[in-house]
């Protein structure tokens, strides 16, 4: 009986074939945004998520300034740096609240940027860390050196060094280094004009993370400090606490916020803050994708009822023939849930394809401070979506189901005759 | 505190070809009497004779590829550049390692003659960066053809300081030693361009003087 149904269905859907088709791109738009910004919502928490444990701490003491402003320094680089005076990792490492602890300082060296201009080139930046080996790799035991031709034999730098560098994957990729080569940055030292060009030896590439750290250039601290002309300072302590929890962490930064010049950021905090700061922006998306759906709805439901009204004699006759209500009533309902599963296909595979580009515009739009994908389309999003869709036909289909259902076989013929 | 976002062309770290940054703009600059580009990827893989056309790269150049970024697979785009239906234009560049960082050497050539119109640079960073960006020196390079390289390797060796070498003629910029391995840098990716050029838009028609040079090179008669 129900394989007739649809025979039936999708034989009155394929008479109006442009009306069926446009309304079930309407109805593939409205799915397709909605995959999307579900991909998106996904995708960015899973970045955000991926991004913080991959820094490796759960707290970090910095300089006073917006906490935002920390996190993105950390998951994506920054300029605008403000240092601490160095003895703040030397009076906070005694806490015994602290399970682990690296001082990390963070300077921007100057590159040259691509340009074919006779007039020369803009200048474009790079990531400085300078950390302290031991304790830097045991907040990042991930950081794996890349081995092969060109890369074997890649390690840390001695910690005394003045001269060597470790690069982060692309950024030997997109300089071209290899281990053992030199390598260029260009620094001006703090309180001095000039810029001073540096070389410095690869002593090793590390394996791609996914992180901010694929760009950074890493050196010893001393030599990063040495380099930067701020011999007596650093950027940030990355921290794990032995217990950490809400309370813990008040506790332990109600202690340090004593100190004048330094702000303690749980990595929490700062995933809650990235996270309000896109939440508008997907309230907005999502009233866009609530108002494609519903413009999409009644574009399902003027259809199916053209439909109806066009097939008046039609159900007039099949009525006369013996159809029950419950049959035509079946049988709009039906077409009405096919436009909205076809839609919803045609929909979920469009948001599939474009995810790329969805994401390429989101980054093009806003900074959301996160390295790596952020829009992740899984088949439990394209689930929902499809879902959701289906339900929407069931409710768009009832009226000119009802309506078409309540027609008097009389009444339908001589109608749809005249 | 403002923070500006680093910028670190991800999509530049993406790739280790050598595409222009901005083509429409860059190439428009180029030939301010452009009317339309168009980008041909090449591929040695997705050549007939590739395999053998690479063999022949590494022979042509007179040096080592690098084994991880002047590979088989590596990509090449080609522009050409069009004014209505005329062609006007080839611009094409390639990556050689500097001593600190990447050299992106760029060539502009003519579609017919296969001579350089235009030689510059898109990535240098170097101590010699100045005196290499001097227009004076990348003038020099203009109207030079691969069949001139080949023909200095000739010259070379049958008759040094020939006057008919042009290329042995070029006027080497005032660079100290720490800038010289960026010098030589540089040399080698002109040359390479060339080649690859040849290879891939003029039909090989300088092999002949590839030819004569590597026949005199091995001890041959003087043509």
């Amino acid at each position: 009986m129900l394989t007739r149904y649809l025979s039936l269905a999708v034989k009155n859907l394929r008479r109006r074939l442009v009306r069926t088709t446009l309304t079930v791109a309407g109805v593939g738009l409205a799915v397709a945004v909605a995959v999307s910004l579900g991909g998106f919502v996904l995708g960015y928490r899973e970045a955000i998520d991926k991004s913080i444990e991959m820094l490796g701490f759960q707290v970090m003491i910095m300089a006073k300034g917006c906490p935002y402003e920390a996190a993105t320094l950390m998951l994506k680089g920054g300029t605008g740096l403000l240092y601490l005076p160095s003895d703040t990792y030397e009076k906070v490492k005694r806490d015994d609240a602290i399970d682990a602890i690296t001082p990390i300082f963070v300077g921007i060296a100057q590159k040259e940027a691509s340009s074919i201009r006779d007039e020369g080139s803009e200048k474009t930046f790079t990531v400085v860390d300078g950390i302290e080996v031991p304790s830097f790799t045991a907040m990042k035991p991930w950081l794996k050196f890349k081995g092969g031709a060109g890369y074997a034999g890649g390690k840390w730098f001695d910690q005394a060094s003045k001269d060597e560098v470790v690069l982060g994957y692309e950024l030997a990729e997109y300089e071209q280094r290899k281990v053992g080569d030199t390598f260029y940055a260009t620094i001006t030292p703090f309180g001095k004009p000039d810029l001073v060009r540096h070389e410095f030896k690869v002593a090793g590439v590390l394996e791609r993370t996914g992180t901010q750290d694929d760009g950074t250039v890493f050196m010893p601290i001393d030599a990063a400090r040495a380099a930067f002309n701020r011999p007596n300072q650093l950027t940030i302590l990355g921290l794990k606490l032995k217990q950490f929890n809400a309370a813990n962490m008040r506790e332990f930064e109600t202690k340090w916020l004593k100190l004048p010049e330094v702000q303690v950021v749980s990595l929490q905090q700062v995933k809650t803050t990235l996270i309000s700061l896109v939440s508008t922006a997907q309230t907005m998306i999502a009233a866009v994708a609530v108002i494609a759906v519903i413009v999409a709805l009644i574009g399902v439901i003027n259809t199916i009822l053209m439909s109806v009204y066009e097939r008046t004699g039609e159900i007039g006759i099949m009525k006369a023939l013996g159809a029950r209500r419950s049959d035509i009533f079946q049988l709009v309902w039906l077409e009405t849930l096919m436009i909205c599963l076809i839609g919803s296909i045609v929909g979920s595979i469009g948001a599939w394809v474009g995810a790329g580009l969805v994401e390429k515009a989101i980054k093009s739009l806003a900074d959301l401070g996160v390295s790596g994908s952020i829009v992740r389309i899984t088949p439990g999003v394209i689930g929902w979506a499809m879902s959701g869709s289906i339900a929407l036909g069931f409710f768009a289909g009832l009226y000119p189901a009802w309506r078409a259902a309540s027609m008097r076989p009389v009444d339908a013929i001589r109608e749809g005759a005249s | 505190m403002t923070v500006a976002l680093l910028a670190i062309p991800r999509e530049a770290f993406a790739a280790i070809g050598c595409t222009l940054s901005n083509p429409a703009q860059d190439l428009k600059y180029l030939f301010p009497e452009m009317t339309s580009y168009k980008e041909d990827l090449k591929e040695f893989p997705r050549l007939n004779d590739g395999a053998e056309l690479f063999k022949s790269l590494k022979a042509r150049l007179g040096s080592d590829l690098d084994p991880i970024y002047e590979t088989y697979e590596t990509p090449y785009t080609v522009y050409g550049i069009y004014k209505g239906k005329t062609k006007i234009g080839v611009v094409h560049g390639v990556n050689v390692s500097g001593k600190g960082g990447v050299i992106q050497v760029f060539l502009s050539t003519d579609p017919n003659t296969a001579a350089i119109k235009k030689f510059f640079f898109q990535r240098l960073e170097s101590p010699a960066s100045t005196a290499l960006r001097d227009k004076a020196f990348r003038s020099q390079f203009e109207g030079l053809t691969l069949a001139d390289f080949y023909k200095h390797d000739y010259y070379a060796v049958a008759e040094p300081g020939a006057a008919a070498d042009k290329v042995g003629k070029l006027a080497v910029p005032k660079i100290d030693a720490a800038g010289k391995p960026d010098y030589d840098a540089t040399i080698r990716g002109i040359r390479k361009n060339l080649i690859l050029l040849d290879f891939f838009v003029y039909g090989k028609r300088f092999e002949p003087f590839f030819e004569k040079a590597q026949t005199v090179k091995a001890g041959g008669t003087k043509q």
